[in-house]
């Protein structure tokens, strides 16, 4: 059984929305993943007039806030920029040692892809420009653009959280059960790195463990 | 119903032990997130605490709710047959343009939502491929699956933000959002429009027949005007607090001069003018309608506390449902008996000081739950229930109503809110309480209302009331009764968050500054003059120490307004600069 992938629409963010969008995608993603004893939270988002639900487990909160800082610094350097994190999930399976391979395999079984499209707003023109009068008018009109793109980026962030309502809802099959005493099942997020290489040899490293294991039916 | 014969018999009892303890958590999952007063207690138990104190009925799907309020177990009373389906309407009740004949407002239901779960048993059992053994651990997992979604949906719909805003007590009264559980939608329910969409849930295969829940909802509600009625109208108070007339704590509304309305949805203090120095005849007045800024910004005093989770202490119920000991199939009884209990309205309640209040404001920060305001002072109930004890299958519950009154402490973050427990047992917040009852949410402390009395003894004063501390109220009421100089100008509060509990303080401080009621019964804008004639006057029945003193003092209380006066007016500018942004 392959792993299950979805590709969420892509959202065009500013930089200092990032944070607070990749949270709420995370976080929503995880909570319907945390299949053990939870008690959910709900947050408000200050940015949008939206809440999602967090599953309350303080590791999961401090690992996405990690990936997020480091996303954020990554984009930072890579400004106006398309990017893909991946959040995929998988089941740690101990292997028979030997020469080539490690004790113990993950085998990813479902990847979610955000695509995030990061843009830096255009700064505004020296006053030393001859169009005094269209800078007196820019302010107003800036203003409309913000709010309207800001609508459009809320719906848009609505859309992805039904699409994930509707992607987890209609496949269940390959979740893995939960084991004893876990929470919530182990992911990793990645995203393109400094060194594009090595994110391409994750992805090629992810193919080659999730392929072909029908051990993944249950 | 028949369960299949080729189960072994603990997975016959499991299976319809999953289905029938999933009607009510879905039951509570929809109404704890639409009406506040079925929210549930213990849902912020301290993680010190740990999972011991969960209850075992709370267990189920691994999904901790808190305890359920026994509204909803008397909701799902009458539910006992589990091929009845469950719907769950959400009715918003709302003002029409109509009048009747008297001038009296009308009023609409409209259902906003639709929720249905049901089970759904085929007439032709299909052939089990998967193991018997697993095979209820699969079914949990997935019904598991199932209401994570439809709690996390039930959070993304229009209606989660119209509860919210309703139950934020800024609404008019004549908002109102209640519920209605029934198992026949075609014959009693409100009609459903075709402006609503629908969302299906996939279904859960429990053998025989399969778990079904969908939603169908409004996506558009802004026909109900409610975001206008959320805004209250403008409204100058001229007499503030501390005016000699009046009782410190209070303030009264102003008649009079119209003045910019304050939009509900604010940030930081937009809209309010600076302090100005008053002439010597004058007093200062105080604006807007008495909206407060939030007490704290949103990341410090915000609905996403960290919740404090059980954690793994009970590991060996995170995999399996809490089964029953018996695990024997419950017997499905053909008839139900609907208990209605609908109560016509709550006890009169009191609103709460701002003491008080910060009681509660800090006892949010040690226990934070999803709890709403304490209920304003109440007036009669609109609707009385409507005869439905003879109907079966029905039961109509009355919801929290918006509050009458527009709240004194305006929070646009409508998650603050208060704690449930023993606090609330007092005698002014009994109405929260009556689970079934209409209780009102949200206090009142400002006179701008939209529909009640604009006069209230009861109302507290505005500016020291939303996030003063209590040391701050004790001083400017030990101030009042000392009534000392000295003690003023070195003790003026500092670090303030709320630019009206400045002002609050500041006019406390001019009208409690002995030494200038000594001289004269003007304000400070006349202690200035007065400052001078005690400089220049030398004779006097005062002692030269005690001028000394005094001219002193003034001065000191001078520069001490003149610093203050220059921070409310940055304060107040940077604010007004920052919320034209948006």
């Amino acid at each position: 059984m392959n792993c299950e992938v979805c590709n969420l629409k892509e959202l065009e963010v500013e930089s200092f929305e990032i944070r607070e969008v990749l949270r709420c995608i995370l976080h929503t993603i995880v909570f319907h993943r945390a299949l053990g004893l939870i008690r959910p939270k709900d947050i408000d988002l200050e940015l949008f007039d939206i809440t999602y639900v967090q599953c309350g487990e303080i590791e999961v909160e401090k690992k996405i806030d990690d990936k997020i800082e480091q996303f954020v610094t990554w984009i930072g350097k890579h400004p106006n920029k398309k990017s893909q994190i991946c959040l995929t999930f998988y089941e740690v399976k101990t292997k028979q040692p030997s020469w080539f391979t490690n004790k113990i395999e993950r085998l990813y079984w479902e990847q979610w892809n955000i695509n995030l499209s990061a843009f830096q707003p255009p700064t505004k023109p020296p006053v030393g420009k001859s169009h005094h009068s269209k800078l007196v008018m820019d302010p107003g009109e800036e203003s409309e653009d913000i709010s309207s793109r800001r609508t459009l980026l809320e719906q848009s962030l609505q859309e992805v959280l039904f699409q994930i309502i509707k992607f987890v809802n209609e496949k269940k099959d390959h979740v893995p059960p939960i084991n004893d005493g876990v929470i919530y099942c182990p992911f990793e997020i990645t995203f393109p790195s400094s060194s594009d290489s090595t994110f391409g040899m994750d992805m090629l490293k992810r193919m080659l463990h999730s392929g072909g294991h029908p051990s993944m039916l249950s | 119903m028949d369960f299949p014969e080729n189960l072994p018999s603990p997975d016959i009892g499991r299976l319809e032990q999953i289905v029938s303890h999933f009607f009510p958590k879905a039951l509570h999952i929809v109404l704890d997130s639409r009406i506040p007063s079925l929210q549930s207690r213990g849902r912020t138990r301290d993680r010190s605490s740990g999972g011991l104190n969960v209850k075992k009925s709370d267990k189920w799907f691994n999904l901790i709710m808190g305890d359920r309020p026994a509204a909803l177990d008397k909701l799902h009373s009458w539910h006992r047959n589990i091929l009845d389906s469950m719907i769950i309407d959400i009715i918003l009740i709302h003002p029409t343009d109509d009048d009747d004949d008297h001038g009296n407002v009308r009023s609409a239901e409209t259902v906003i939502e639709r929720w249905v779960v049901q089970y759904e048993n085929p007439l032709i059992m299909s052939p089990q491929t998967s193991d018997p053994s697993t095979r209820y651990q699969k079914v949990y997992k997935k019904a598991i699956i199932l209401l994570r979604s439809l709690y996390a949906q039930t959070r993304l719909l229009p209606a989660y933000r119209v509860s919210r805003q309703l139950s934020s007590s800024l609404a008019s009264s004549r908002y109102e959002m209640v519920y209605k559980v029934s198992s026949f939608s075609d014959v009693f329910s409100p009609p459903v429009t075709e402006t609503m969409k629908e969302f299906r849930f996939s279904p859960v295969e429990v053998p025989p027949g399969r778990l079904c829940a969908s939603v169908t909802y409004r996506s558009d509600l802004s026909d109900f005007n409610l975001g206008a009625h959320i805004t209250l109208p403008p409204r100058i108070i001229t007499d503030y607090v501390g005016s000699p007339a009046t009782d410190p704590m209070r303030f009264f509304p102003s008649p009079g001069q119209s003045f910019e309305a304050t939009s509900f949805h604010f940030q930081g203090r937009a809209g309010r003018p600076p302090l100005t120095t008053s002439s010597a005849s004058e007093r200062p007045h105080s604006w807007t309608s008495g909206f407060h800024r939030p007490p704290t910004p949103n990341q410090s005093f915000s609905p996403d506390f960290h919740w404090s989770r059980t954690d793994g202490g009970d590991s060996h119920h995170q995999l399996s449902p809490p089964f029953s000991p018996s695990g024997s199939p419950s017997t499905p009884r053909g008839s139900y008996s609907p208990r209605i209990n609908v109560r016509p309205g709550t006890a009169p309640v009191t609103i709460p000081s701002s003491a008080t209040f910060n009681r509660y404001v800090s006892s949010n920060f040690s226990e934070p739950s999803r709890n709403p305001l304490p209920p304003f002072s109440p007036k009669s109930t609109r609707r009385s229930p409507s005869s439905q004890d003879s109907l079966p299958g029905i039961a109509l519950y009355k919801s929290s109503r918006s509050g009458e009154s527009p709240s004194g402490l305006i929070n646009h973050y409508p998650g603050h809110k208060l704690t449930k427990d023993s606090k609330y047992d007092s005698g002014r917040f009994s109405g929260l309480l009556s689970s079934s009852g209409s209780p009102r949410f949200g206090f009142s402390r400002s006179p701008s209302r939209l529909s009640s009395d604009l006069e209230d003894p009861d109302c507290s004063c505005p500016f020291d009331f939303d996030d003063v501390d209590e040391s701050v109220l004790q001083y400017s009421q030990s101030l009042d009764r000392r009534k000392t100089s000295s003690s003023i100008s070195q003790s003026l509060p500092i670090g303030r968050k709320s630019q009206d509990a400045a002002v609050g303080v500041l006019v406390q401080m001019l009208k409690t500054a002995p030494p200038l009621r000594q001289d004269s019964s003007t304000y400070m804008a006349s202690s200035m003059s007065g400052v001078q004639r005690e400089g220049s006057s030398v004779s006097g029945a005062e002692s030269e120490f005690s001028m000394a003193r005094s001219t002193s003092d003034a001065l000191e209380e001078l520069r001490n307004y003149k610093q203050l006066k220059d921070l409310l007016l940055s304060k107040s500018k940077s604010v007004g600069g920052a919320t034209r942004v948006h």
